[in-house]
């Protein structure tokens, strides 16, 4: 079975230093076969929810102007909260501190 | 190529655009929480009129108590249908199953919250109005904001900023306002039962609040609608599988016959349908304020369910509340106003965690 979306988002987050939330966003509408704009969205909120439980934080953004409508771009990183909290629910395996 | 000042301006102005909509929608899931809160009072109440609860005698209270249960269940079975038809229509239902299986790691938190706000809240409530009065289980149940806020805090370090604390005080102080003044009518020093009634008003408060800080663990890594579903079902086999079996076989209390009286009877059922559609969408509320702006907050906000339970009961049965009730409704507002009125970016990041409030740019890594 899948990871739940939050799940995946974390777990991707993880295996990178730091990525854009489009590039989350399109590993995860890849991962669940989906598309549509209220997909996107919906990802979007999981991620301002993730930052606002401090389990990943937006070290960059920018503003990009498509199709005449500025939009708004974070660059994540997973917290060393986050990873914790990951350990903790069984998102990443618990292993020694090197 | 656009001047970097005006840039970073821009800039400036889309991060605070973006921080005080989630501010907005985070305060607007509570609000709707308290409103759908107070709606549900209505039938909730009516429900007791109809048969077979309304053939219950008042004194008979292990009988109440034991219906309330079955009420309960029956109610936390059609929360889970209305649940089942929202995340139907978000497209969420299979992450519900994705988040359920993983009991032993994420679900079981939403497990303890069921238990936390099912059982012990919700008969602790019954507890204070049974051996103290109705007034005494709603002013009780006005301090669980302070027992969430203080859980959260120590629990995972909740950032609650002196602004919010103050707001969250007047909007207790304002709900004292409205139900205090009926205590004088209500407390009698020589019922010998009512330690039940203090005791059930301390699991009460104790419950509600431990349940928004128990599942907000369990929410940091799974989604909040998804979340109150996995609440509710394990509240459906708590009553179902463990506590109304218990209830039929070790007591006399006509249990089966209290389910189908309920079931079969039309009225009833109509009853708990609309109560369960006020309640499963107000608990989905409650849980989304959490993820956006804090337990504390969100369970503050909530806490003007008292104001609007006053309002739509005088709107159903004509009786104007008393005078006291306007200078409630002024301190709860004015409370709201004053947790509002904090800074959008302050509220961005929840938690006292690792993280700097707010984003930093320039501490960028290279993917």
């Amino acid at each position: 079975m899948k990871l739940h979306q939050k799940g995946y988002l974390l777990v991707e987050l993880s295996k990178a230093a730091n990525l854009w939330d489009y590039q989350l966003i399109n590993k995860a509408l890849f991962e669940y076969g989906e598309s549509d704009a209220y997909r996107e969205k919906t990802l979007r909120i999981a991620l301002d929810e993730l930052a606002a439980a401090g389990l990943i934080k937006r070290i960059e953004e920018k503003l990009e102007t498509k199709w005449g409508k500025a939009k708004l771009y974070f660059r994540y990183q997973l917290s060393d909260f986050g990873r914790t909290r990951m350990q903790d629910t069984g998102l990443l395996p618990t292993k020694n501190k090197e | 190529m656009a001047n970097p000042v005006i840039k970073s301006q821009l800039l400036a102005q889309a991060l605070h655009r973006h921080y005080s909509r989630n501010q907005r929608w985070g305060f607007m899931w509570a609000l709707w929480t308290a409103i759908l809160w107070g709606v549900w009072y209505v039938p909730s109440t009516a429900l007791w009129f109809e048969h077979p609860y309304v053939d219950i005698p008042a004194d008979q209270q292990t009988l109440r108590l034991a219906a309330t249960a079955v009420m309960t269940w029956v109610h936390a079975i059609t929360v889970f249908l209305f649940l089942l038809l929202w995340n139907l229509v978000l497209g969420k239902v299979k992450d519900y199953g994705r988040t359920m299986v993983r009991f032993r790691k994420i679900s079981k938190w939403y497990a303890l919250a069921s238990l936390c706000g099912g059982p012990m809240a919700i008969f602790g409530s019954y507890m204070a109005m049974g051996f103290i009065g109705p007034v005494f289980a709603a002013v009780t149940s006005l301090f669980y904001p302070v027992i969430g806020a203080v859980i959260a805090r120590l629990w995972y370090k909740e950032k609650i900023s002196q602004r919010a604390a103050i707001g969250m005080a007047i909007i207790i102080f304002g709900g004292v306002v409205i139900y205090g003044p009926g205590l004088f009518g209500e407390m009698d020093i020589t019922n010998n039962h009512a330690w039940l009634g203090y005791v059930g008003g301390i699991m009460s408060a104790i419950g509600w609040g431990t349940e928004g800080a128990v599942a907000s663990r369990a929410m940091d890594v799974s989604d909040p609608d998804v979340g109150i579903h996995c609440r509710f079902t394990f509240e459906i086999l708590f009553w179902g599988v463990l506590i109304l079996p218990a209830l039929s076989l070790f007591t006399d209390f006509p249990i089966g016959s209290l389910i189908i009286d309920t079931i079969t009877h039309g009225k009833a059922m109509l009853w708990i349908l609309l109560a369960s559609a006020c309640h499963a969408y107000c608990y989905t509320s409650f849980y989304k304020s959490f993820s956006l702006i804090g337990v504390g907050r969100g369970e503050a906000i909530g806490n003007l369910y008292a104001v609007f339970a006053l309002i739509f009961i005088a709107a159903f049965t004509l009786q104007l509340p008393a005078w006291y009730f306007v200078v409630g409704l002024v301190l709860t507002v004015l409370g709201s106003f004053v947790m509002f009125s904090e800074p959008a970016e302050s509220i961005a990041n929840l938690r006292e965690v690792d993280n700097p409030a707010g984003p930093t740019p320039g501490q960028m890594e290279g993917v």
